[in-house]
């Protein structure tokens, strides 16, 4: 259960910081750091660089993927930006275009 | 419709920035930045509004510096703290504490909030140009002094100085700074003789 949420719906034009898990299913434009597992559902979309624990994305990422633990990019998903995280999966008909950074 | 597309800000997150959209909005943790909302907001015991809110219900159990409009309630419950204006067609307030302006009911007066004064950029090198060949009709010191005034005294007029463009000095622009350096200037030269 996450502690906090951005409802669809929502626009937040800034930085969200969280030492929380952070599920997105509206709009953030500007910056996302959360210490936690970050969400982003269908639907939502984030025009932000990320820097989190855990991303789980099947909506839309414009910006910067930085992540201490894995990013999973879902089915429907698109990321435009470059990703750095120890893990990365990349879901049959995902749409992703950038870096992968893995610390090989 | 807002019911479902709920938003949360939990306890250990930090918002800087606007928060828009039409939902509902619970805010347990710290937001920085305007909140403008078609839904309902609600600042939990422990939660921190350092801005604006406007919204159709607002509920407060928390902190909240900043003006609170709500396009139909506001309520303040046990543990509110506000600092600000509160606007709404009801207003409630069951507990807490309360600092600022209260405007119930439909009237809709006129925002306390003072206009902004738009203060239209001049230029100044030219401004500065313009008005230091007549301050340096004085003594050197009346010149130093000059520009400092002239280019504060620009602000207020500044369409004359950027309308006339050519060498004709306008007839509003200038002759004010002169008088007033004239008048730092001779006190300085005063003294400085004295």
């Amino acid at each position: 259960m996450a502690s906090t949420v951005i409802g669809a719906g929502i626009t937040i034009e800034g930085e969200v910081t969280a030492d929380e898990d952070v599920v997105v299913q509206g709009t953030i434009r500007g910056k996302l750091s959360a210490r936690d597992a970050v969400t982003v559902e269908s639907g939502a979309v984030v025009e932000a660089d990320v820097t989190s624990g855990p991303v789980s994305c099947a909506g839309a990422i414009t910006g910067n993927i930085t992540s201490t633990d894995r990013v999973d990019l879902q089915s429907g998903a698109k990321v435009v930006g470059n990703v750095k995280a120890t893990r990365i999966t990349i879901a049959d008909g995902a749409q992703f275009k950038g870096n992968v950074d893995m610390d090989v | 419709m807002a019911r479902d597309a709920s938003t949360i800000i939990g306890r250990g997150t930090h918002v800087r920035g606007r928060v828009t959209g039409d939902g509902n909005l619970e805010v347990q943790g710290r937001v920085d930045g305007d909140v403008a909302l078609e839904g309902d907001v609600v600042v939990e015991s422990g939660g921190l509004v350092a801005s604006n809110v406007s919204a159709r219900r607002i509920v407060v159990r928390g902190a909240v510096k900043g003006d609170l409009v709500a396009s139909e309630s506001i309520s303040l419950e046990e543990g509110a703290r506000v600092v600000g204006d509160l606007r709404a067609p009801r207003v409630a307030i069951v507990g807490g504490l309360v600092r600022g302006y209260v405007q119930s009911g439909d009237a809709q007066g006129a925002p306390r909030a003072a206009a902004k004064a738009v203060a239209a950029r001049p230029a100044p090198a030219k401004a500065l140009a313009a008005s230091a060949p007549q301050a340096s009709n004085g003594s050197p010191a009346k010149k130093a002094v000059a520009p400092a005034p002239s280019a504060r005294r620009v602000e207020s007029a500044p369409r004359a100085v950027t309308l006339a463009g050519g060498a004709p000095a306008p007839k509003h622009g200038p002759p004010p700074p002169v008088v007033r350096a004239l008048k730092k200037g001779a006190k300085g030269a005063l003294k400085k003789r004295a």
